[in-house]
């Protein structure tokens, strides 16, 4: 009898530690779906939509060349993207295109925006009625060289005139207008005006190129190069390199000014082993960036390429010690991938941790919408109860 | 409790004896040798920047080593979890039937101790083996790594551990079926059997959606619910050992319920074996 009893408390406490395991195991693992591990894609070659891009954008077709001597026809030339053929030409020279319409349609373009309508939207709508221009839509890419800016997209409704009233212009080439330097009015806070002379020069080819430069002949040799009469040299940023949401190469001058000063050895050993920094952003989703260093010695373009490695992971371990979590998540994803005379350098920013740090412009620019809406609602409704003139 | 711990000696007595344990032991150690031995790894200021293993380059990236090591160590902890349960039922299976062997029984159940202190003992005794296999492959993993490397992190250690309350699990129902058929095949296939179940338990939200809502899926969901969940534990030992987040809601209470579940296991044998005439 008191074995049975005792196999029946055995039996019993069995029941009791299953029951107990079954809620333990159900509370521990938890029933939702774990989130998906995090993984960034580096822009590292050019994908499917990039090419249709870059091939809806081969709009200029340059009149066909006849030669001098035997008068005939040669082969007619390809299409061609008149902004690449606008860039700088030969090794060493600046140029970054952002693609301002893709980043402004990506998730981070979202949070962009909400900082730069902090004030609701005023600032923007006040550009758009001087100029004609709504950047929201018409501004397609955005370039920035050595030596000034270039900004492509439709202009048809711009109020160039307006806008550079006061410079001397002239038609230049076949589609293009130049504005030579002059005498801008600035009005200042207290509403005079004074004049200021501005040395830069503007130009504007077919309602679809706006090129800024530090002279006149700077923007005349863009419009050469879109005409075809600039040199045989293929541009900065070949077509083929047309990937991301920002992308183009750097001059390793202008880099290792980018780098800050307590890098100063790293920014020195940079002029020294490379040549050029070609560099593909992509905002698709979170932010990666991919940079190819490139330089003439493999021994040390690769001794580079472990300093740099070596200098993102200190970096790495100082935030996870100095617990700034979102750096060290930032630099989680870094990693140089050496590759004979060039490596390349790959870094992401997790779309949340954009979100969370720009978290603040939404408020603001929520706040300053409603602040706007209740300035206007009685100034409609007193509208509604104006009374009705009697004639 | 020391007849428990005369019965676990027992075991272990048992285990030193057999060869292939012996064999598994040298095995583990020539693997960690030629780690140790084969494999050059050059850190730059905490960036791996270049490995090599016997003078073929394996890693090109340069990246900091913690993370560069992740990946190593997250396989590792797969290949203790699973590779270790899966040796842990090739290598324990006959354990318990030949304990229960006609003529040896006879002799054990004739000392002087409780019927159940013989499965408790056993079950301690493999538990004991199973911990120092485990903590000897993972300690080596570590410090090889973290000498040469300079990266020290006990997350290895810890998944170890881990897989060791996943085999618990998973032996005493070995041990339990030992009780309601004496033979090793069978034993082996039940422990085969838990860690299928364990695995499909553990991604059981997953599964659920492939079945039809309505009884097969509540029936499906039933089941799994008191299986011990080992895929989510592997996970989360893979998830430990390379230092990332865990996905599982807490991992203390998971432990807990896997261990307690080999131990309502484990009762159901002492219930089997009270009743049990030899």
């Amino acid at each position: 009898m008191e074995k049975r009893q005792k196999r029946r408390v055995w039996l019993v406490m069995a029941a009791l530690l299953f029951v107990a395991a079954a809620v333990l195991m159900f509370a521990g693992q938890g029933e939702e779906p774990a989130p998906p591990p995090l993984e960034v894609e580096f822009p590292r070659r050019m994908r499917q939509p990039d090419r249709e891009r870059a091939e809806r954008r081969r709009t200029q077709v340059l009149p066909t060349p006849v030669s001098a001597d035997s008068g005939t026809v040669a082969e007619r030339p390809r299409p061609r993207d008149p902004l690449l053929a606008a860039l700088p030409r030969g090794e060493g020279k600046t140029a970054v295109i952002i693609e301002a319409n893709a980043l402004r349609h990506s998730p981070i373009g979202g949070l962009l925006m909400d900082c730069l309508m902090r004030d609701g939207g005023k600032q923007l709508k006040e550009f758009r009625e001087k100029s004609g221009v709504d950047p929201l839509q018409d501004l397609d890419r955005l370039v920035i060289t050595d030596e000034g800016m270039m900004l492509s997209g439709n202009f048809e409704n711009a109020r160039f005139k307006e806008l550079l009233g006061e410079r001397v212009s002239a038609d230049y080439g076949e589609g293009a207008r130049v504005y030579e330097a002059g005498e801008n009015s600035v009005t200042r806070p207290d509403g005079t005006t004074v004049k200021r002379r501005d040395t830069s020069a503007i130009a504007t080819w077919n309602n679809q190129l706006l090129v800024v430069g530090k002279s006149p002949d700077e923007v005349k040799a863009a419009i050469d190069r879109v005409e075809g009469r600039g040199p045989d040299e293929p541009p900065a940023i070949s077509e083929s390199s047309t990937y991301g949401e920002m992308y183009g190469v750097l001059s390793v001058e202008m880099l290792s000014r980018l780098i800050p000063p307590e890098q100063a050895a790293l920014a020195q050993r940079l002029r020294d082993v490379a040549k050029n920094v070609e560099l593909h952003l992509d905002a698709s989703s979170d932010v990666a960036l991919v940079a190819e260093v490139r330089g003439p010695s493999a021994d040390d373009v690769t001794d580079l390429g472990k300093s740099l490695g070596a200098a993102l992971s200190l970096a790495r371990i100082k935030a996870q010690a100095g617990e700034d979590k979102d750096l060290a998540q930032l630099l989680d994803f870094a990693k140089v991938k050496p590759d004979g005379d060039s490596f390349t350098l790959e870094m992401a920013v997790p779309l949340e941790v954009i979100r969370e740090r720009l978290a603040i412009c939404r408020e603001n620019r929520q706040d300053a919408e409603a602040a706007l809406e209740a300035k206007e609602a009685p100034r409609e409704a007193g509208v509604e109860q104006a009374p009705v003139p009697v004639r | 409790m020391s007849p428990v711990l005369g019965i676990a000696g027992y075991v272990l007595r048992e285990a030193a004896s057999r060869k292939f344990i012996m064999a598994f032991m040298v095995g583990l150690t020539l693997v960690l040798a030629v780690v140790a031995l084969g494999m050059r790894i050059d850190v730059i200021d905490g960036a791996l920047a270049a490995s090599r293993l016997f003078g073929q380059e394996v890693r090109a990236t340069i990246q900091s080593v913690d993370v560069a090591l992740r990946p190593v160590y997250q396989a590792s902890a797969f290949i203790v979890f699973y590779g270790g349960i899966l040796f842990g039922i090739v290598a324990c299976s006959d354990f318990a039937p030949s304990l229960m062997s006609p003529g040896r029984i006879e002799h054990l159940l004739a000392l002087p101790i409780q019927r159940w202190h013989l499965l408790a003992g056993t079950f301690l005794g493999v538990m004991t083996l199973a911990l120092g296999g485990t903590l000897y492959g993972t300690t080596g993993l570590v410090l090889i790594f973290g000498v040469k490397t300079g990266y020290w992190t006990v997350g290895p250690l810890v998944a170890g551990l881990m897989a060791c309350v996943g085999f618990a699990a998973v032996y005493a129902v070995m041990l339990t079926m030992a009780t309601l058929v004496r033979s090793a095949a069978l034993c082996a296939a039940a422990g085969f059997a838990v860690l299928v179940g364990g695995i499909i338990a553990g991604h059981r939200q997953d599964i659920a959606k492939a079945f039809e809502e309505g009884v097969s899926r509540s029936l499906f969901q039933a089941v799994t619910l008191v299986l011990p969940r080992l895929s989510a534990l592997a996970e989360a030992a893979g998830d430990m050992a390379a230092s990332l987040p865990l996905e599982v809601r807490s991992l203390g209470t998971l432990l807990v319920g896997v261990f307690v579940f080999g131990l309502g296991a484990l009762v159901v044998g002492f219930w089997r074996f009270e009743g049990k005439d030899y």
